[in-house]
């Protein structure tokens, strides 16, 4: 069984204003998504997630490299038959109520009056919208539309369910609950495919993570594979009479004789916390490693573009 | 096929819950309303004047509301976002089209319904006041024809909208509709005018444009004849005629508007 989404260095670049000024919203993207897993699309605003997100989803054509869903290329009607997609921010008919859109992306899937009911039932109920159903959709809140753009995306039951910024809008119950609904989809042995660019979301419930910086891939593979399990400091804090201190101890430093030189002057030991490289200090490294912010490269990468 | 209907019955849906195409409806019947205490003279007098101002009435709006609500038909999917969660589903972009297109004929088919309906009811309390004949076969006809009319002129909109904002679709819609209700006296003027070539030319980009006299004939010479909605109008094989030149260039128009939007990046 090969991968269920395959990219093969997928770039995107956009022409914009008068002057056709060319962006290049995506660079080089490989990456390929297995059979039953979860897959983080990782990266801050900008990076080109949507773009490549849209790419696999057909909405718009690589300037270069391919794409495959299912073994098929993409736009493939058997492929997308098997598909659900949640896209960024979405909208959807105002003048429609959530029962009246779920039925009419059933009915795009072919299925009958009974399913698309049974079917549209349950999914409202599964993200949230169980009274909301009849509700007009220029009534629904930002979290109501995300939550129904889930709804929709799983209406055909389809093995691989591709999520842009699925968690965005929400409070912290509905992130956590978006959460819980991925982990089920998985256990019932569907793939996920989703974006975000906030750290919790992917630590919680990956398997694997694509790293993506202005608009190339850093980084693939399983959390644990890219955290460095290198020790960075271990966090020592301290007491004596009511007043605490916090040492940072480089990992070459002898730990123990520390803590029994403290103990020897009378101080109390409150914890010991040894610090490993987190998402987000890989986050960060990446960041500053790509140099997005600054714009070093990034003015180097105009200059050429404008030679060229 | 299925998935065609349930994308045009979308959009009939979204247009029978717009609260301003039943103002534009109502406007339509206003007018045919309106123009009965207006007319002068004798009974079957009267009659003429619903005749001419129905059937011009319902060309307007017919037209008026294909072309608004048309170039609004593509373009407004693209601008909020709702084909993201449409393309991704088993349809072919073209159904996508398709469906609008239908979609905006079934509006027009109730808009058209309405007006002809009041027209009717208006005509026939006229008609028991002083048994004239109220020659409805000939209306029928030139509703057809009319019906013909804003199908070519929804396919235009439905091509401009496909690439273009709605104002500019707009103007360029209602440009071609001017136009090509202009064809015979452009094609006199234009062919007088020039070196040959240049009038080759003309005459050839002439055909880019809908011939929209066709459509409405009341009034007009057809085959040597005079023909109106009053006495002697055109038969039905007319209609067929007329009507398979006007399936011709809304198909053609349709089916440039599939390949634009084929080959779009929705951004
Ligand atoms: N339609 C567009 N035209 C021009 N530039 C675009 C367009 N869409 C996205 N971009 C640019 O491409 C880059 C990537 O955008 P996007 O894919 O939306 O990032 P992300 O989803 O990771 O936040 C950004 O720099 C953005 O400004
Ligand atoms: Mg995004």
């Amino acid at each position: 069984m090969s991968a269920l989404v395959e990219a093969d260095h997928l770039q995107k670049t956009f022409a914009l204003g008068f002057f056709r000024k060319k962006v290049r919203a995506v660079e080089d993207v490989s990456f390929t998504v297995e059979q039953n897993e979860i897959f983080g699309f990782l990266g801050p605003n900008g990076a080109g997630k949507t773009t490549t997100l849209k790419m696999l989803m057909g909405l718009i054509f690589p300037s270069s490299g391919q794409a495959r869903i299912f073994g098929k290329p993409i736009n493939d009607r058997q492929a997308k038959r098997r598909l659900g997609f949640l896209p960024e921010n979405p909208y959807f008919y105002d003048y429609l109520s959530g029962g009246e859109l779920l039925d009419l992306m059933g009915r795009l899937f072919g299925l009958d009056r009974a399913a698309r009911r049974k079917r549209a039932a349950m999914l409202l109920d599964r993200v949230g919208l169980g009274r909301a159903g009849d509700r007009a959709l220029r009534k629904y809140s930002k979290g109501m539309l995300q939550r129904l753009g889930i709804a929709q995306a799983l209406i055909n039951d389809p093995e691989l369910v591709v999520l842009d910024e699925p968690m965005s809008g929400l409070d912290p119950i509905g992130r956590k609950e978006i959460r819980d609904l991925i982990v089920d989809l998985k256990a019932e042995g569907k793939t996920v495919l989703f974006s975000t660019h906030i750290l919790s979301d992917v630590e919680l419930i990956c398997d694997r993570v694509a790293m993506l910086v202005g608009g190339r891939m850093r980084d693939v593979g399983p959390l644990s594979k890219l955290l460095s399990p290198r020790l960075l400091h271990t966090e020592v804090v301290l007491e004596k009479d009511g007043a605490s201190e916090l040492l940072r101890v480089p990992p070459e430093a002898d730990v123990d004789a520390l803590l029994s030189e403290a103990l020897a002057a009378g101080k109390h030991v409150v914890s010991v916390t040894p610090r490993r490289e987190s998402l987000e200090d890989l986050f960060v490294r990446e960041v500053d490693a790509a140099d997005v912010g600054g714009g070093a490269e990034r003015m180097k990468r105009d200059r050429t573009e404008r030679k060229s | 096929m299925s998935r065609i209907v349930a994308l045009a019955l979308n959009t009939f849906r979204e247009a029978i819950r717009n609260k301003v195409l039943y103002l534009l409806a109502l406007f339509g019947v206003g007018l045919i309303v309106l123009s009965v205490p207006f007319s002068q003279g004798a009974l079957h007098e009267q009659m003429r004047v619903t005749r001419d101002v129905g059937l011009a009435g319902i060309e307007l709006f017919g037209v008026l509301i294909a072309v608004f609500v048309g170039v609004n038909l593509v373009y407004k999917e693209v601008d909020r976002k709702t084909v993201f969660a449409l393309i991704p589903k088993p349809i072919h972009r073209y159904e996508f089209i398709l469906g609008k297109f239908v979609g905006m004929l079934m509006t027009l088919a109730v808009m058209f319904a309405i007006m002809s309906a009041l027209m009717a009811a208006v005509l026939s309390v006229q008609t028991e006041a002083t048994n004239a004949p109220s020659n409805s076969a000939a209306i029928v006809r030139a509703i057809a024809l009319l019906f013909c009319e804003v199908t070519v002129v929804t396919a235009i909109a439905v091509l401009f909208s496909s690439f273009s904002t709605p104002i500019l679709s707009g103007a360029f819609t209602l440009g071609m509709a001017v136009v090509g209700h202009f064809t015979p006296e452009l094609r006199e003027l234009t062919a007088r005018i020039g070196t040959v070539p240049s009038r080759i030319a003309i005459a050839g980009a002439m055909r880019l444009f809908p011939d929209l006299n066709l459509f409405y004939v009341s009034g007009a010479m057809v085959g040597g004849q005079r023909v109106t909605v009053h006495g002697s109008f055109v038969d039905w094989g007319y209609v067929g005629t007329a009507a398979l030149y006007g399936a011709a260039y809304s198909g053609c128009a349709l089916a440039l508007a599939m390949i634009i939007f084929s080959r779009r990046d929705f951004v």
